[in-house]
């Protein structure tokens, strides 16, 4: 039995696996609304023959996304809005309810606020915010409340899962929940700015320095237990 | 490793930040200029185990799972639709708008474009034109014995003839609203075209149907601010950085692998 080689697999397939998470979240160091995202390692324990024998192997197999906020950015557009807390924007796609935190919205042709994919923003009510193509300024409270003009229209609706875990990611910074959704009590709103990725490059890069050093052990483990392995081999064979 | 492709299209993306800002900067004094902001989203997910699925023979299930990320993508070059600082020129026929709303001019082939660069010349004919010399809507002609003309903020253009004491009106300037200005199509010579995104165009006086108004003798500037700019240069920079610091850690594990036998 080899095992101290499939030990040392495990745990370098596993850091292959890391580094991809840092590769990713490096790419999106400038991703509107991104969430940094980890890798857990866990234990995994393999019985053995005997009653004091087992073996354990390093999975990596849960991730972990950090909702912590991000650094706002000042772009004075006026449907540029960042959620100052917690909460996601509610978005109609083709495939269901999608949340965000990219909150970079512009009108669509149809005067109806839109994300850059397309997407349809919700208000509170969960219904498509139109915006009065003849308002002259359009300002929106703490809150989310949208006027033109003094006059309140529409209210952009945050919610947040019910169940955190039931979160998964989707493409185009987009949140998929499995569960329900309930509205954030007293969301906090900023127009005119929009909330970067979550990233910070120190840790991302001190972790990939980490990972790499980690994975080279790993490398010499298997090198070391090669040339035991030989030795035993010319050693009995002789 | 897919780290490697990872960190190439970071790199791609930080390119893109840069090509956006230097166009910024090189339109720092073009009038009527609305500064671009290139936009990121992230790509697809790698689903090695789904949340949910079975983890032991018990029923215990992965309360996460693990998605793997695959890089990002740029999702939109967009315009920052801000009024720009209007300077004095003096000119009688540069005049800036004041709020919404673009000029529309007719291109050599029928077509309408739109713009916010509103400083306006004659032809020989008096026939007022903006500076790539396409007809502004909706084909004012200036006499050419008028003494001066003067614009009002609601477009109405007057022209003073020697021995006369009330102007005479010559026609009205009308400007283009769209619901979605962003969504407009740049074509370059400060020109835009309407799309499917833009909405239709209305045309309207200035000063009415929450359109601006325009101001004689003044230009908008460009909306470029070079301190913003030259802070977003320094983070594309070091993005672009670290990003090639991670195809090198990706290269080095990749040499170890060689080396394991």
């Amino acid at each position: 039995m080899d095992n101290a080689t499939y030990v040392t697999l495990t745990r370098l397939s596993g850091l292959k696996r890391e580094m991809q998470v840092i590769a990713h979240n490096i790419a999106n160091t400038s991703t509107t609304g991104y969430r940094r995202e980890g890798m857990v390692f866990s234990e995994f324990v393999v019985g053995g023959r005997g009653q004091d024998t087992s073996l354990s192997m390093a999975l990596g197999n849960t991730r972990q996304t950090y909702q912590t906020q991000g650094e706002l950015t000042q772009t004075n557009g006026n449907f540029d809005l960042a959620i100052e807390g917690d909460g996601f924007f509610q978005l109609e796609t083709p495939q269901g309810l999608r949340l965000t935190r990219a909150g970079m919205f512009t009108p669509n042709a149809a005067g109806e606020l839109v994300n850059m994919d397309g997407h349809l923003l919700l208000d509170a009510g969960g219904a498509p915010i139109f915006v009065p193509p003849d308002a002259r300024s359009i300002v929106m409270s703490g809150d989310g409340t949208f006027s033109a003009d003094g006059q309140p229209f529409a209210q952009v609706g945050l919610v947040q899962p019910v169940d955190p875990v039931s979160v998964t990611r989707a493409a185009g910074t987009l949140f998929v929940v499995d569960g329900d959704v309930e509205p954030v009590f007293q969301p906090r709103l900023r127009q005119g700015f929009l909330e970067g990725s979550n990233v910070d490059p120190m840790p991302e890069i001190a972790r990939m320095i980490d990972v790499q050093r980690a994975y080279e052990q790993g490398q010499r483990l298997l090198e070391r237990e090669d040339e035991r392995i030989k030795n035993v081999i010319q050693t009995l064979g002789r | 490793m897919k780290a490697l492709h990872i960190a190439a299209t970071g790199m791609s993306a930080q390119q893109m930040r840069v090509d956006t800002i230097s166009n910024n900067l090189a339109n720092m004094s073009t009038s009527g200029y609305n500064a671009r902001r290139a936009e990121f989203a992230d790509l697809h997910y790698q689903q090695f185990a789904r949340a949910g699925s079975i983890n032991a023979s018990d029923g215990t299930v992965l309360p996460t799972g693990i998605q793997l990320g695959l890089g990002v993508r740029p999702a939109a070059v967009s315009m920052q639709i801000q009024q720009g600082a209007l300077a004095q020129t003096n000119g009688d026929l540069d005049i800036a708008i004041e709020g919404k709303g673009f000029l529309s001019v007719t291109l050599p082939d029928g077509q309408a474009a739109y713009t916010r660069d509103g400083a306006l010349k004659r032809t020989g004919d008096g026939l007022i034109v903006n500076s790539e010399g396409f007809e502004v809507t909706p084909g004012i002609v200036i006499p050419n014995d008028a003494r001066s003309i003067s614009i009002n903020a609601d477009g109405e253009i007057y022209a003073y003839f020697t021995g006369q004491v009330q102007p005479q009106l010559l026609g009205q300037l009308t400007l283009t609203g769209f619901a979605n200005e962003k969504g407009l199509e740049a074509i370059g010579s400060n020109l835009f075209l309407e799309t499917e995104g833009s909405g239709p165009g209305f045309d309207a006086p200035p000063g009415t149907d929450g359109l601006g108004t325009v101001r004689q003798g003044y230009l908008e500037e460009s909306s470029v601010d070079p301190v913003r700019e030259m802070t977003e240069l320094i983070k594309a920079q070091r993005g672009y950085e670290l990003n090639s610091k991670v195809i090198t850690a990706v290269d080095q594990m990749m040499g170890a692998t060689t080396q394991v036998r």
